[in-house]
């Protein structure tokens, strides 16, 4: 009964291996069986997928094949046998051919054996494997979720490899010559242990009482490539308050030696349990081990170009992009437990988008990263923000100016100690390829590392001359740096530069320097408290106002911006070219300047500017986003200029007569209350005399209405 | 039920096998009852819980391990230390026509042939060891174990109706199996001691280091966690004397065999098939029963509390509030990366010669308040030496603990003292980090080599030092003013018992913060802010986590004005001292 079905199924494999054609129409896996004729691989890998796919599928074969795959295996192995075409190329004879001749001819001597043990296996006569690929639809499953309801199927599993043993060999085939009688013997092999043959079985021997001696014929005798591995579960995949799973894997054939330890891997085999066998099995009675017969292996990629949509996340994606406000929404999302700091993140989120590489006719590159350098007083959560942006990026580095190993940011060259040869070792830049390097503590960087850093930034690689080896690794990566003012905390006394304890050639490389002081402000000290109460009180953080983007999604969406390259158009050149000239007027006018505004910041203004197009899923950068690039530009350094006006005194006045008069054009009215001002100006940080002070000045320009003795406000109509 | 045909505390299998049996009989597929109870444990859980049966039930310990039969029903309180992944038994196979199970047993009770149709059904592997730092007056008192068992008969008489009782069992005792007690107890004792030296995975506490591994069947994987302190009921089972059988493992040397029976070998380690298990709170440890709280007394035990801490700490009433809010501290919400509610401290200007009168007073007095305690003495050697952190180890497939796989709620005093000055190597500074991280977000980070994973603690740090700890930063640094050395010892046990309850229960007090309140601390806070740029809102945080502390050491749930005050005082005194120390 079981047999018939069976005999179905291979007529409906050979069906299948014959008639399936890939979206191109050509014949698959006959062109992989003529691949094998022709000895030019080993391996016959069946892809679920594609027997899904297949025009006549039978729903009932496919349920069969995932549920009891190692019998299917054989199945489609034997429907290979009927089906292998003669080779089209001519080949030289092997051992195994050598072999099979003699043994064709031997065969005709003495056929008629109906001994199993005289037949030939066809495994010895294979020179390929067959493997069953799961469908790649859906979500791998964890380690955990692997039960023994799943004994005997197809599963596909991900995790990282802890282990590996070497590649041995396997026996998959006992032969055996008899010492007596001449006949070879067969013995198939199909656990990790057997039980060698001693006495010579066949018919001959039998008869005569010979009992003849039988030697086993290595040379003769087939071996599969064997390994074993040990699988993890990766630290996402653990529930809180668990410890990692772990899942023997055996390797066999072509797939071993593909694995090291290490590795993050999606891996489809075959749940099988060992039975122990011997005294074993006795005493631990009724425990199997169990282990996934390796069936495909892939690697796990992590970077932007090879991200692949799943199935709702286009859709996602397009309904954001129709909402009008992606850019702060998308901004909002990064790091939403850290309060304000919302141009900042916008700049992150231009640092994830990136603009793109440009590669002149004459060779010349010009690079696409942003670089981010933000500066500022301990406590105003940069590492956070670094960290967090390292977890959006699909392929991040935090990193420590100061930390990390010898190897330290660029690359080492080093000896291996095993093997005492010179190996080249990358550092965090170069591991951070097509990704995110954060940098904290950059200040406090190796005099070393910052020298080569230079070249990292601009040219986007690291060049090495050490021990014999000059080369040059890439390392296209997008640095985002932390630091610390000169003297831990920023101060005012002292000139900006003088602050940032940073070489100009470093500076101007970063596209945007952004500086995050912590002033004293009534409005975010309130903030503060509030927000500490908040998490006391209700045990959950405060809500946001809004629900955060989730970290897929937001990578899905920078995937899919990231895929396009927008253009300047002609007309906007002008209008860019002017407002870079107005910058370094502004800076030659000013004695101190802030800034080193060099053609690099030209080239800076751009790259933002293509990274907003970006963010709006648009082929052309507008006015609009030349205009934000600028505004972020400025925006970076504003904490300094409010300070600079701050310290001047003499622009108190005038600042606390803009403060009255923008309060007041917010709430509409001509009035203001003495209370009222006196509230506003001191959240900025000024004081009681200073108002007044500026109350008289200004009513003395007639600008102004003081009541006498209320000191209430009212503007004369302008 | 009238008469049970079977002794659920003997002969617990015969339980199981009869509840199997019935299920079959009454229409149920065996191939569908995997992970599924058929009523043996709802049998359990009626006769434990409903019957009372759970005080019959003698618990695992070293002394008791002596005389508990095998297949019998025990106790074992516990924590997780390490989960070692399922094991796939075979638990329904066909004995000619008839099906048996394997469910809550190491062996087949009979000889099986490969080739009869079976079932392999899966059941988790935990592997437990006594609480670390468990104090002396947790473990429940042997006598109060036996007693209930069998009240008028002496050990000697039970020990006998022990043995009738296992006679009875129709489970093929081996015959290698020895049901004499006293020659098979000292092997075991034996056993015990070489296990706990030669697996250092065990954590080293002294004098009750039994582990116990827990097969568990049928629960949800989120009931149990790493950490997590529990008891759990199940059928013992433990086989001193049989050798495991090392040459057929010959073959296998270089693969990757992982079984547990070798590395947990059968002959050391005991094991327990689980039928019932409950998370253990504070309670559960202390004998006394719930005491009623009302405003006064609790007024009262807090002032007692405070004055026996305060002679400890050498009449420093200052250190000693500090000390009280301390101990009832615990993490009752994790924001983001904050470990909200945790107060770790740090009492400065303690040198050698103080520390051996204080911090043996101090030990001695958490020790007799607190269930877990540990203290960690730290040396420059020991950091360098020792791995704190818990790691995996790939070649024998167990997380070896370290010093800080600790259960929730444990207290940990750390003695800085014993420091010198020198070179920590990278082992050392891996371990000044992480317990850089216990202090700071509560977490402790787990090696697994490839990765690292944070597990949540929840421990209450007490850093004992000469100056301002860098190496370890509490949220609170005290400079200790003792002024006398008083005696401490002569507390007598009626009063503990009521400390120990005073704290364990106002620490799972909840707590509230009412509006007017609110605005109160808000100005307050801002003010605060106003005044000293300094303050962020780690200092905020720790405020308001002592104004918890303060109403809860009084009973109350809710925050009023009065102790909101008495916090900022206090704050002010710290203050004070901090100032004048430097």
């Amino acid at each position: 009964m079981d047999g018939l079905i069976f005999n179905q199924d291979k007529e409906t494999a050979k069906d299948f291996l014959t008639n399936f054609a890939d979206p191109d129409g050509e014949a698959k896996y006959m062109n992989i069986l003529q691949d094998v004729a022709n000895r030019k691989t080993k391996a016959v890998q069946i892809d679920l997928e594609d027997l899904i796919n297949y025009k006549d599928l039978d729903e009932e074969f496919l349920r069969r094949v995932t549920e009891n795959t190692r019998r299917y295996i054989g199945i489609f192995a034997n429907a290979i046998d009927e089906l292998l075409p003669e080779p089209t190329e001519v080949l030289l004879d092997d051992d195994p051919d050598i072999l099979m001749t003699q043994r064709a001819e031997d065969g005709t001597d003495n056929a008629g054996g109906s001994d199993p043990q005289r037949k030939m296996p066809p495994e010895i006569k294979r020179l390929y494997e067959v493997y069953i690929k799961a469908s790649s639809k859906g979500r791998p499953f964890t380690i955990r979720e692997v039960k023994a309801s799943y004994i005997g199927q197809l599963v596909r599993i991900s995790g990282i490899v802890t282990r590996c043993s070497d590649v041995k060999p396997l026996m998959q085939v006992a032969v055996y010559t008899c010492e007596e009688c001449g006949f070879e013997i067969y013995q198939e092999v199909t656990a990790r242990v057997y039980m060698p043959l001693f006495d010579c079985p066949s018919e001959q021997c039998k008869v005569n009482q010979a009992k003849g001696n039988l030697i086993p014929q290595l040379r003769a005798s087939k071996f599969l490539k064997f390994q074993e591995a040990k699988l993890q579960e990766l630290a996402e995949h653990v529930p809180k308050g668990h410890i990692p799973r772990t899942m023997t894997i055996h390797f066999r054939g072509e797939l071993t030696r593909k694995v090291a330890p290490g590795d993050i891997v999606e891996l489809s085999g075959i749940f099988l349990p060992i039975p122990y066998t011997g005294f074993r099995a006795m005493r631990a009675g009724l425990i199997a081990d169990t282990y996934l017969e390796a069936m495909s292996v892939s690697h796990f990629k992590k970077k932007y170009e090879e991200y692949e949509l799943r199935g709702d996340e286009e859709e996602q994606i397009a309904r954001l992009a129709e909402d009008g406000d992606i850019y702060n929404k998308l901004s909002r999302s990064l790091a939403p437990e850290i309060f304000g700091h919302e141009d900042v993140k916008k700049a992150l989120l231009l640092l994830l988008v990136g603009a793109p590489h440009r590669k002149l006719k004459d060779g010349m590159k010009i690079r696409g990263d942003l670089h981010i350098c933000l500066m500022g007083d301990p406590g105003v959560a940069k590492s956070q923000l670094l960290k967090h942006i390292i977890n959006v990026a699909p392929r991040g580095v935090y990193t420590t100016g100061k930390g990390s190993s010898g190897v330290g940011l660029t690359a080492a060259v080093q000896k291996d100690p095993i093997t005492n040869e010179m190996v080249l070792e990358g550092g965090a830049l170069v591991l951070a390829d097509m990704g995110i390097c954060a940098i904290d503590e950059f200040d406090k960087m190796d005099e070393l590392d910052r020298t080569s850093i230079h070249e990292v930034m601009e040219q986007q690689t690291v060049s090495i001359a050490k021990a014999g080896i000059t080369t040059s690794l890439n390392a296209r990566t997008a640095v985002l740096a932390a630091a610390n003012p000169a003297w831990g905390r920023y101060d005012l006394r002292r000139t900006p530069a003088e602050n940032i304890n940073l070489p100009p050639a470093l500076l101007s490389r970063f596209d945007l320097l952004w500086l995050i002081l912590d002033r004293a402000d009534m409005d975010t000290d309130l903030e503060l408290a509030r927000h500490v109460l908040h998490v006391h009180q209700a045990k959950e953080s405060p809500d946001l106002g809004f629900t955060p983007l989730e970290p897929s999604v937001l990578r899905a969406y920078l995937s899919a911006a990231r895929k396009l390259s927008p253009a300047v158009p002609r007309e906007l050149e002008e209008y860019i070219a002017s407002a870079y000239s107005s910058i370094r007027q502004e800076e030659a006018k000013s004695n101190t300047p802030h800034s080193y505004t060099t053609v690099r910041t030209l080239l800076s203004i751009l790259r933002i500017s293509a990274a907003l197009a970006r963010l709006r899923f648009s082929d052309n950068v507008a006015q609009s986003d030349v205009d934000e690039a600028l505004r972020l530009m400025q925006m970076s350094k504003f904490s300094l200029y409010s300070d600079d006006r701050q310290r001047s005194g003499l622009d108190a006045i005038s600042d606390i007569y803009s403060i009255v008069r923008d309060e007041a054009a917010r709430s509409n009215r001509m009035d203001v209350s003495y209370a009222h001002a006196l509230n506003w100006i001191s959240r900025k940080g000024y004081s009681e005399a200073q108002l007044k002070e500026c109350l008289e000045e200004y009513a003395a320009l007639n600008v102004w209405q003081i009541h006498p003795s209320t000191f209430d406000i009212r503007f004369i109509d302008a | 039920m009238v008469g049970l045909p079977y002794d659920c505390l003997a002969n617990p299998l015969g339980a199981v096998r009869l509840t199997f049996e019935k299920a079959v009989a009454s229409g149920s597929d065996p191939a569908a009852l995997d992970g599924k109870d058929w009523g043996a444990a709802e049998l359990f859980r009626q006769f434990l819980f409903d019957d009372g049966g759970l005080s019959q039930v003698p618990m695992l310990n070293p002394s008791t391990i002596n005389w508990v039969q095998p297949n019998t029903l025990v106790r074992f309180r516990g924590m997780i230390q390490d989960m070692l992944g399922n094991e796939y038994y075979v638990g329904a196979y066909k004995d000619g026509d008839t099906w048996r199970t394997n469910k809550f047993a190491d062996a087949s009770t009979c000889p099986m042939d490969a080739s009869s149709d079976m079932r392999i059904w899966e059941r988790r592997l935990l592997y437990c060891v006594p609480v670390p730092g468990q104090s002396s007056w947790v473990e429940p008192s042997h006598e109060a174990m036996k007693s209930p068992y069998t009240n008028s008969v002496s050990p000697q008489r039970e020990k006998r109706h022990r043995e009738d009782d296992t006679n009875m069992i129709d489970i093929d005792m081996d015959s290698e199996h020895d049901l004499e007690d006293s020659p098979n107890s000292k092997k075991l004792k034996i056993g015990t001691e070489q296990n706990s030296s030669n697996l250092s995975m065990v954590p080293a506490i002294g004098r009750n280091s039994l582990p116990c591994l827990v097969k568990i069947y049928d629960s949800l994987e989120s009931d149990l966690k790493l950490n997590d302190v529990f008891e759990f009921v199940g059928i013992f089972t433990f086989d001193p004397d049989v050798t495991v059988d090392r040459d057929d493992n010959d073959e296998l040397i270089d693969s990757f065999c992982e079984d547990v029976s070798v590395h947990l070998p059968p002959t050391k380690v005991p094991r327990l098939h689980c039928v019932a298990h409950r998370k253990l709170v504070v309670d559960d440890f202390l004998s006394s029963p719930i005491l009623e709280f009302n405003p006064c007394a609790v007024k009262e035990l807090r002032e007692a509390v405070l004055g026996h801490l305060t002679a400890v700490l050498g009449n420093d009433r200052v250190a000693a509030q500090y000390v009280l809010l301390h101990l009832l501290s615990r993490v009752h919400a994790r924001i983001d990366s904050i470990a909200v509610g945790k107060l770790s401290l740090n009492l400065t200007c303690l040198n050698k010669e103080s520390m051996s009168v204080f911090g043996n007073h101090l030990k001695v007095a958490m020790e007799n308040l607190l269930p877990f305690t540990q203290h960690l003495p730290l040396t420059l050697d020991y950091l360098n030496t020792v791995s704190l952190a818990p790691k995996k180890d790939y070649s024998t497939n167990r997380l070896v603990s370290g010093f800080l796989q600790l259960a929730e709620g444990s207290h940990l005093t750390i003695d800085e003292t014993p420091l010198q000055a020198g070179t920590l190597n990278s082992n050392g500074v891996e371990n000044a980090r992480v317990l850089k991280n216990l202090m700071q977000s509560q977490k402790v980070e787990y090696d697994f080599t490839y990765y690292k994973m944070e597990m949540a603690a929840d421990v209450q740090l007490l850093v004992l030092s000469e100056g301002k700890s860098n190496l370890l930063p509490a949220d609170l640094v005290l400079p200790f003013r003792p002024s006398s050395v008083g005696s401490t010892f002569g507390v007598d046990e009626e009063m503990l018992k009521a400390w120990r309850l005073y704290l364990a229960t106002m620490k799972l007090l909840p707590h509230s913060i009412e509006s007017h309140v609110q605005k109160v601390i808000e100005d307050d806070l801002v003010a605060a802010r106003q005044a000293d740029r300094s303050l962020g809102s780690e200092e905020f945080s720790r405020w308001l986590t002592m104004g918890r502390l303060m109403s809860v050491s009084f009973g109350e749930t809710c925050l009023s004005v009065e102790h909101w005050q008495m916090v900022k005082e206090l704050e002010g005194l710290r203050k004070e001292r901090l100032l004048g120390n430097m």
